[in-house]
């Protein structure tokens, strides 16, 4: 991870500011920076988002392939995660320097996917026991300003609901072969839905508080963070402290309670966003990379 | 290679036959009481053995048993670290390193290590990072190596509990033991340090879900969580609270342990 040299000075000048509900760059302890949301930036892609929070920016593209269901769970389709740090972000990522960060992000995703009603995953079976979509979710981590986690995950999130996937139906031959046929028109898609899936939020603590969204130089400051995976009724489908510290119980509830409350918060706009992007269609201003 | 036409040969990967098992899996109760006798919606953990210093070659060792989960951990260290370019002049460095027997599971794991054996060295690491002093090792690496010999549920937990045993056991300086503890929710019930297939089997209900929380019982801290289903805020909490409430049950179990390794390494001086 990109790190940043924050002096003694410096230290105490962010967690006084944050012990008053005043941080460096005039936010409050549970506001989040600006973020910008796009979707559909690779064509290659069957759903692709670019989310942009602050100096973080985050390129999720998804690609879907017919593979064979897991012998667990011969019924349903699965999604495989892969989260490759560039080493455009930091020089430390640079060869296998990022591959650590990668595995400990991508393992959280399994985890945070990891039931029955964040995705419709029996939606992606096609014949139960021999095929299944597979969607591999790709993450590129183009830059890093701190809160990857929740950078990540709405960018999951945009992507998902952009992704279309081709229809696809079983035909059986007189002899009992079945084949999967790919149906003519390539604008028949398969639209996945999104409301279901969790938004992460991370909650870093800094002195006797906590905060959301933290930069660099406050992560610096604190020893552990919170991270909770929220849906957008409210249930949580993933806490995990990171972080080498340890935390108090009772911090331990407050910090869940609070990012309930703001994750909760993040799933309406969010959605109203992607649909009203979903609605410009082909009239939508393309910003890219440089925008 | 000339194939062998008199052969019907095997298909290149192989699965274990259990899981073509057509017979209906058995779903345990969702109420009443558990498959091992043990109580639900109550603090009914599993009765451990706890031994220290089995392996003669480690600085320290410890060994744990809970149910049909047998942990076995050893400590190497503190020594000169490894990796030069990482050597950190104020602080010292612990690595932690989890494996699984691929014996261990029903089905065959292999010796390579996966991701999800990465993902548990690292909430190990991280959740006995804050009960070491580590300042007093400056420039040097402390190691800690689990394996699990048998997984009959609540690996992860059981395996903080064995790791910081160990590390006891060595000698190392810390704050306080680390003590882990982990339930299964399943709908408005909830089971103790879960076995295997109560892990494993998911009912169809919602607010279902696995949570392990690392414990320093006399500093009241929690020093490692980890979720991972669906749940309401509210079960959660009540969750933390019950597996807190489980470590401090084993506690006891723990330090008596201790205390007998310390008892045996120094024998009391002969009454003269």
């Amino acid at each position: 991870m990109a790190t940043v040299k924050v002096s003694e000075a410096e230290k105490v000048y962010i967690l006084h500011g944050i012990r008053d509900d005043l941080r460096v760059d005039g936010r409050s302890c549970e506001d989040y920076r600006h973020m910008e949301v796009e979707t559909d930036v690779v064509s290659n892609t069957d759903g692709s988002a670019r989310v942009s929070l602050g100096h973080t920016a985050v390129l999720v593209g998804i690609k879907a392939e017919i593979g064979k269901p897991r012998p667990l769970v011969p019924d349903e389709g699965y999604l495989e995660f892969f989260v490759d740090c560039s080493a455009n972000a930091t020089p430390e990522f640079e060869g296998r320097g990022g591959e650590e960060l990668g595995i400990e992000l991508s393992n959280t995703l399994y985890r945070v996917f990891n039931n029955k009603n964040s995705i419709d995953l029996k939606g992606l079976c096609i014949s139960a026991g021999e095929h299944c979509w597979v969607l591999y979710v790709d993450v590129l981590l183009l830059q890093c300003d701190g809160n990857l986690y929740d950078a990540i995950s709405v960018a999951i999130k945009a992507a998902l609901f952009n992704t279309k996937i081709p229809r696809v139906h079983m035909s059986s031959d007189d002899e009992g072969g079945k084949e999967v046929e790919l149906s003519d028109d390539p604008f028949d898609c398969v639209r996945l839905s999104v409301e279901n899936v969790p938004c992460i939020v991370t909650l870093c603590k800094v002195g006797h508080r906590h905060v959301v969204d933290a930069t660099l130089q406050e992560k610096a400051c604190s020893v552990a963070s919170l991270i909770i995976a929220v849906t957008h009724r409210g249930t949580v489908t993933c806490v995990k402290k990171v972080g080498g510290g340890s935390l108090d119980p009772e911090s331990i509830f407050e910090m869940t309670e609070a990012g309930k409350r703001v994750g909760k918060a993040l799933h309406a706009p969010l959605m109203k966003l992607l649909q009203q992007e979903e609605s410009l269609g082909k009239k939508r201003e393309k910003v890219g990379f440089l925008g | 290679m000339p194939t062998d036409t008199k052969r019907v040969r095997g298909p290149e990967v192989s699965q274990s036959p259990s899981l073509f098992d057509c017979r209906p899996s058995v779903v345990p109760p969702s109420h009443g009481a558990r498959a091992d006798g043990r109580q639900r919606d109550q603090v009914d953990v599993r009765p451990v053995f706890v031994r220290c210093g089995l392996v003669s070659q480690a600085k320290g060792s410890a060994y744990i048993e809970a149910g049909d989960t047998k942990l076995l951990c050893s400590v190497y260290g503190p020594r000169e670290t490894e990796r030069k370019d990482e050597t950190d002049m104020k602080c010292g460095r612990l690595t932690t390193d989890m494996r699984f027997a691929p014996f261990s599971c029903p089905e065959r794991g292999s010796w390579i290590q996966g991701s999800q054996d990465k993902n548990f060295s690292l909430m190990l690491q991280e959740s006995l990072q804050p009960a070491l002093c580590l300042h007093k090792y400056p420039r040097s690496q402390i190691e800690v190596n689990v394996m699990v010999l048998e997984n009959s549920g609540s690996v992860q937990a059981h395996a903080i509990t064995c790791a910081s045993l160990a590390l006891a056991d060595a000698g190392i300086e810390m704050y306080d033991l680390v003590l882990g503890c982990s339930i299964r929710q399943d709908g408005s019930s909830y089971v103790v340090d879960p076995t295997y297939s109560e892990e494993s089997n998911w009912s169809s209900s919602e607010h279902q879900g696995g949570l392990t929380v690392a414990f320093l019982p006399s500093l009241n801290q929690v020093s490692g969580l980890q979720s991972d289903g669906e749940m309401a805020e509210e079960t959660l909490t009540a969750g933390i609270r019950t597996c807190i409430e489980g470590c401090y049950k084993l506690y006891p179990v723990i330090q008596q342990a201790l205390v007998k390794a310390v008892r045996r390494a120094q024998p009391p001086p002969p009454e003269s």
